[in-house]
């Protein structure tokens, strides 16, 4: 208990520090969601389009309509003689909708399209879109329909057939539901506070930890405990339990905040996630801040080298801007730190749609390259240790 | 010069053989490649002694005890204390040991009561026991103004002072001192050399390890003097001073004598030198009383005008100097 008590008492001078870490972490993660619930982001809506084509539209025009309308809205023009539908090539309407951005595109299918395109002959369709991201959503399920039904009729497959088939492909992949969309941005959320938090994580763990290492194992007051009653392998393993909770606290407090932010995704499987990458990281943090403490002679070394391990890998592996935009070689170097196997872990917890056996498996691949990390800064910090004790004697 | 040595040497062993003893050392030699910091030392130190190690910078003091305390591995030798041979594993003799080194050793970020309540922790688990004896150690340095202040805070004095308190608030019956008052002032000087005395006033057996020979003479029952790794000497300070042959040094700073007086000096009763440099003259007495006084009466006899006149016994540095030759402070 003295040391775990003592532990405690020296960490109170290094407190203020970590609070300011955490501090940091909680404003950018506050101040990521403002900006996340102020913007004009993506959203479920349907735009809605024109689709002008046969009269009676059967085959392969109706299923072309029929899946259209699984992402977009298809509307019957108002025209100016008072009618509706039809094939108003030159109704000043139309254009109007399309220039005012009522409707995001105006798709016209040829007469003969679908016995056309069964024989092979490819007609296309003429579309006028707003361009912006509707539109172009739009137009990409257009050409996922064309390049389909392309890739059947080349098959060799008769209409009857053809129809079916393409149903049963392009159907198979539902459009994203206003309840997906909604986890996203919030697995966006999680995904950029835990990214963060490999700063604040690392930063606080390793000066905290570093620091009180160096308190306990300067010269002197080694010395002093050397030839003390205490066994000193005794007070080894007492300061690394000081350590893992000190750090199991911190990563719990970490966790915590993370809860009361994000809870929408904290408290499914994704954010247990989350949490199991963060827990490894922090263990690696745990020996980071071993290996520095027993590296970096003196405590003015200390803050200097532990602002460039926790900023420079913070940097380096995607921590404050998204690893897409870093340069291929930067991400290269990456590799060779824990925080980017974190990262990437982070990144593919976002992207996870379902959370089972199968997709959990590169994260449990990356967490391992964490805990192999870790366990090589442990084997370096014990040969220093070794060493030290060597040039002792 | 031998001769004396070996004579010291044997009242010293005579002893020894009289008195229990807490440390035992035996030809105890450590190198440092082509350097012999240590040179088959032998040694004891007796229960409730303060033993003083004396010798200039780099004689080997600070190595000896750090060998003692298995700080260090030595090349040959047997080291024992409490009759019990001295290892790093030894914890049942170190629990008994208290350690003051040269360098303070504290935690900047602890307070003066925390910091004595965690050195005194390493030996003392039941926490009612520990709460008192830090409040002596507390009281015995003179911290009690200060327990709540941190270690940036306090003087170099009071930062020796809580050194010491760090290292014996456990109440050890062994206290190694190496060197602790080193760049401290004279208040906080007396007060370290007092608490040191009380401790052996409890029981404690003391070794003090410094350069200073003023504090060796005021405190060490014992001293044992250290050259180039070797003892070189060794006994009571009286028993050292005899080696010097020299019972008084009377230093007269003059302001004019003629040789003819000189030479008359140095056919004075007892005188066994004089030496003449620029305007200050030393006389030298081998034996004799009232050499002062007769002395006095001859330099107003012969109207002999000086400023100051004063007397000294021979002092530790004159042994050293018998000795090897050279000051110890060289």
């Amino acid at each position: 208990m003295l040391i775990l008590k003592t532990y405690f008492q020296v960490l109170k001078k290094y407190s203020g520090v970590v609070i300011l870490f955490t501090a940091i972490l909680l404003g950018f993660a506050c101040f990521n969601f403002k900006t996340k619930d102020n913007a004009v982001g993506f959203s479920a809506s349907r735009p809605d389009i024109y689709v002008f084509g046969e009269e009676e539209e059967t085959g392969l025009s109706a299923l072309l309509r029929d899946y259209l309308e699984e992402y977009a809205n298809i509307r019957k023009p108002v025209l100016k003689d008072g009618g509706s539908g039809g094939d108003p090539q030159e109704d000043e309407a139309v254009e109007d909708a399309l220039f005012y951005r009522d409707v995001a595109m105006i798709i016209r299918i040829p007469e003969g399209f679908g016995s056309d395109f069964l024989d092979g002959k490819r007609p296309a369709l003429a579309v006028r879109s707003t361009k912006d991201a509707e539109a172009s959503y739009v137009e990409m399920q257009l050409e996922r329909f064309l390049e389909t039904a392309g890739t059947l009729q080349q098959a060799g497959y008769s209409e009857k057939e053809l129809i079916k088939r393409a149903r049963e492909i392009l159907w198979e992949t539902v459009p994203a539901t206003a309840a997906g969309s909604m986890d996203s941005e919030a697995l966006s959320g999680a995904t950029f506070y835990y990214n963060f938090a490999n700063y604040s994580l690392l930063a606080g763990c390793v000066y905290a930890i570093a620091m009180i290492l160096s308190s306990f194992r300067g010269k002197q007051i080694h010395r002093r405990t050397v030839v003390s009653g205490m066994n000193y392998r005794i007070l080894n393993r007492r300061l690394l339990l000081a350590n893992s909770l000190f750090t199991l606290l911190l990563w719990g407090l970490y966790v915590l905040i993370s809860m009361v932010l994000i809870k929408d995704v904290m408290f499914t499987k994704h954010g247990l996630c989350y949490m199991a990458n963060s827990f490894v990281f922090a263990c690696c943090a745990l020996s980071v801040g071993f290996l520095i403490g027993n590296l970096v002679p003196g405590k003015e070394a200390l803050s200097g080298v532990i602002n460039v391990v926790a900023l420079g890998s913070s940097f380096l592996c995607g921590a404050f801007v998204p690893v897409q935009w870093l340069p291929e070689g930067v991400l290269k170097a990456a590799h060779l730190l824990p925080s980017y196997w974190f990262i990437q872990n982070n990144e593919l917890i976002r992207k996870m749609e379902t959370v089972d056996a199968a997709s959990i498996k590169p994260l449990l691949i990356n967490g391992a390259v964490i805990l192999l990390f870790a366990a090589l800064f442990v084997a370096l910090t014990n040969l220093l240790e070794r060493n030290s004790r060597r040039r002792r004697a | 010069m031998i001769t004396h040595l070996f004579r010291g040497q044997r009242r010293y062993l005579e002893r020894g053989k009289r008195m229990k003893k807490i440390i035992e050392v035996e030809n105890l030699t450590k190198t440092y490649q082509e350097l012999k910091a240590v040179d088959n030392l032998s040694f004891f130190v007796e229960e409730g002694e303060i033993l003083g190690l004396l010798g200039p910078n780099g004689s080997g003091k600070s190595t000896t005890i750090n060998c003692l305390l298995s700080l260090l591995h030595y090349d040959r030798g047997r080291i024992r204390i409490f009759g019990q041979d001295m290892t790093p594993d030894a914890y049942e003799i170190k629990k008994q040991i208290g350690v003051v080194f040269q360098d303070v050793a504290v935690f900047e970020e602890l307070t003066v009561r925390d910091n004595i309540d965690y050195f005194c922790g390493l030996y003392i688990k039941e926490k009612a026991l520990r709460k008192q004896y830090v409040q002596e150690a507390v009281e015995l340095t003179g911290l009690e103004e200060f327990v709540k202040f941190y270690p940036k805070q306090l003087s170099g004095g009071l930062l020796r002072r809580l050194n010491i308190a760090c290292g014996i608030a456990h109440r050890p019956r062994l206290i190694f001192l190496d060197e602790p008052t080193v760049a401290v002032d004279p208040q906080s000087r007396n007060s370290i050399l007092d608490g040191i005395r009380v401790l052996r006033e409890r029981g404690a057996t003391v070794v003090y390890t410094t350069h200073y020979m003023e504090e060796v003479e005021q405190l060490c029952d014992r001293i044992i003097i250290l050259d180039r790794g070797k003892i070189i000497a060794e006994g009571t300070n009286e028993e050292l001073k005899e080696l010097t042959g020299i019972e008084e040094k009377v230093t007269v700073e003059l302001k004019k004598i003629e040789d003819r007086q000189v030479e008359a000096i140095r056919g004075l009763e007892h005188v066994k030198e004089v030496t003449r440099s620029r305007n200050l003259l030393t006389i030298i007495y081998g034996e004799g009383t009232n050499n002062f006084g007769k002395l006095l009466a001859f330099l107003e006899q012969e109207s002999v005008r000086y400023d100051k006149i004063y007397s000294e016994r021979p002092t530790l540095n004159d042994v050293f100097l018998e000795l090897t030759g050279k000051e110890l402070r060289d």
